[in-house]
């Protein structure tokens, strides 16, 4: 790190410059990363402009519409559009606010499991040896209990709420980043241009961070924008057995927790907040598996 | 052959016992970080401070946590794992009458998965390079996006609740007497003669085992797809073309046995993942299974009991690992002389 070499912007160009550019190119012909981004972006922003979308109070119980049908089957209301839950609160308006919930844990978690397997990826296929296989004998161990399992234990551990549920998702899938991303890191690491920038004599911490990390970014992208969509699930599946946000708050999982002992008499209140989950989750998908073909060359050309 | 293979599952076994001690250690730790006093779940509400700290110094909770722990690992070593605060029952004994039920559910939600992902993955390879692969290709990315337990509200709702055409609730029709033996219906049954109850159990089974299925299968698919597209690039099938084999023989006898084994290494391990899936299917199906139990555990806080059920994921988990690998060895001719 004690080393400033004037020169180091000559190995910057050395590497193909239009990159991005050509990236962001095919992104946008990809009718994947089209149709998923639209999504993502629809949703995005049903989260943020949640009080100006949503149609009535997701909290306000009116107790002379339980249980109402949406709006285009016979007893539905306009007032309702998708109609009410058991308590007569607007499904709707509770869906649009779930979003928030769902993509406030979705984007933090993935960014905490990103940081997390990330780090410990590079410093393990970076350095290999001992911590290479410590590193790796803690993401094989991690692995040999099954995800939910662990999140459940974690969550009954930690406590309710949104940021524990945080928490245990960052310490479930981080497992994920750091196993794919460490195999690429150790492909990367044997490049000449990482020999190059170590007989530069440049630190460690330089090389992983300006030699290395770029040329796996578009791999930690792809990871980062599918694990959006299983936090989302995750999320659900806490909020389902109970674990996640308190009952007054509007979210996916609970809404079809307590839709369900009613799914008989009103089986829209379960299927809407599913559809609303599978949709956005796809969204992500999409996204994600655009941007695999899209960020990787070799896969670009193959497709075409 | 059997030489090597004892050497695998001895080296497996041999790795999974500090693997299952560590992971004992994580879920004590972990849910002894619980903010809530197990106390106040046993005493009732009128007991003194004084009661308490008799109670406290009976269940060894005075004592630090490490001693906690090797009290806790001593008594399971000899198959104690304590009592279920809810249920008033050995946490053994309740788990000996639902594991049965979830591995016979896992079983055949597998069973069901290569069902659909064989003939799925041959599907996406043999049409390769058409629109019908794009639009098979969106599929399975949309079937990614769908999780076992919404997969388990859609079929109750629709084959169950709207359709009527199967049960979609507990392991048999209430009513029907569950016969003492393995715990796995499907063998019990056979081995009492009770076709009638027999057909019942598995209608109980279809729905669930299809929800785990369906939210599994997609991986495999995948897998097999691109391990299909790389076997096609072998000599062997190009020697195979040149023989004048047509693709459909070469297919099916030659590439879909290669393409076996990263298949089969995929399941292994992603196993815990269709396990872990039975949390909440089972309770979506009122199936009375460990991942039932845990859920219910967890709501009425019974740590004793959620402590168990974690513990038997992780060996059951561990355990399909190793039968994966043995099957491995048996499958894979190299690995067999080695």
């Amino acid at each position: 790190m004690s080393y400033s070499i004037p020169s180091s912007g000559a190995l910057e160009t050395a590497r193909p410059p239009s990159a991005l550019t050509e990236a962001l190119r095919h992104s946008v012909r990809s009718p994947r990363v089209v149709i998923g981004g639209t999504i993502v972006i629809a949703m995005v922003i049903c989260a943020v402009f949640a009080p100006q979308i949503a149609p009535n109070d997701p909290a306000n119980q009116d107790l002379l519409n339980m249980l109402l049908p949406p709006m285009w089957a016979e007893g539905g209301s306009a007032d309702y559009p998708f109609g009410t839950d058991s308590l007569g609160r607007c499904i709707l308006s509770q869906m649009i606010y779930g979003a928030r919930v769902a993509l406030f844990v979705g984007f933090v978690a993935a960014i905490g499991a990103t940081l997390l397997g990330t780090s410990l990826a590079l410093f393990a296929g970076y350095f290999g040896g001992w911590i290479d296989r410590a590193i790796s004998h803690l993401v094989d161990l991690w692995m040999s209990l099954p995800p939910v399992v662990l999140s459940v234990t974690l969550m009954v551990g930690f406590g309710t709420g949104v940021g524990n549920v945080i928490l245990a998702i960052v310490l479930v899938d981080w497992t994920r980043f750091c196993r794919v991303v460490r195999s690429e890191v150790m492909v990367v690491a044997r490049k000449d241009f990482v020999a190059a920038a170590k007989l530069l004599g440049f630190g460690h911490l330089r090389i992983i961070l300006r030699e290395i990390l770029p040329s796996v970014t578009p791999l930690i992208i792809t990871l980062f924008t599918l694990q959006v969509g299983i936090g989302i699930i995750v999320e659900a599946i806490l909020s389902f057995v109970g674990l996640s946000v308190p009952a007054d708050v509007p979210a996916w999982g609970q809404m079809i927790a307590q839709a369900r002992n009613y799914m008989y008499q009103a089986p829209w209140g379960i299927v809407l907040p599913v559809l609303a989950m599978i949709v956005t989750v796809l969204g992500f998908n999409l996204l994600g598996e655009g941007l695999r073909v899209a960020l990787d060359p070799r896969l670009r050309r193959r497709s075409i | 052959m059997f030489q090597s293979l004892i050497n695998v599952a001895a080296k497996r076994l041999a790795g999974a016992v500090p693997t299952v001690l560590l992971l004992s250690m994580v879920v004590f730790f972990v849910l002894r970080a619980l903010p809530a006093d197990p106390l106040a779940l046993l005493l009732p509400p009128n007991a003194t401070p004084a009661d308490a700290e008799v109670v406290r110094k009976a269940l060894g909770l005075d004592r630090s946590i490490v001693v906690q722990y090797l009290i806790w690992l001593r008594d399971a070593l000899s198959g104690d794992l304590g009592n279920s605060i809810a249920y008033r029952e050995p946490v053994t004994r309740l788990l000996a009458n639902s594991l049965p039920a979830t591995l016979e559910l896992s079983f055949i939600g597998l069973a069901f998965a290569l069902l659909i992902s064989i003939p799925g993955g041959l599907l996406l390879y043999g049409t390769r390079g058409t629109i019908i692969e794009n639009i098979l290709d969106v599929l399975v990315v949309c079937m990614l996006s769908i999780p076992s337990f919404l997969w388990a509200i859609f079929l109750l709702l629709g084959f169950g609740v709207m359709l009527g055409w199967l049960p979609f609730s507990g392991r048999v029709d209430p009513g029907i007497v569950i016969p003492d033996g393995t715990g796995f219906l499907l063998i019990d049954y056979i081995v009492a003669l009770q076709w009638g109850y027999w057909q019942n159990a598995l209608s109980h089974l279809v729905l669930p085992a299809m929800a785990l299925a369906l939210g599994f299968s997609p991986l495999v698919i995948r897998v097999l797809r691109s391990s299909l597209l790389e076997a096609s690039e072998d000599h062997y099938v190009t020697v195979a073309r040149q023989r004048g084999l047509n693709e459909r023989q070469i297919i099916l006898s030659h590439m879909l046995r290669n393409s076996a084994l990263p298949t089969i290494t995929l399941i292994g391990a992603q196993f815990g993942f269709l396990f872990g899936g039975t949390l909440l299917v089972e309770t979506i199906f009122s199936y009375p299974g460990i991942g039932n139990l845990m859920v219910q555990a967890v709501r009425n806080h019974d740590l004793p009991l959620i402590q168990g059920i974690a513990l038997v994921f992780c060996i059951t988990t561990l355990a399909i690992n190793t039968l994966v690998d043995i099957l491995y060895v048996v499958l894979n001719p190299k690995l067999r002389r080695a």
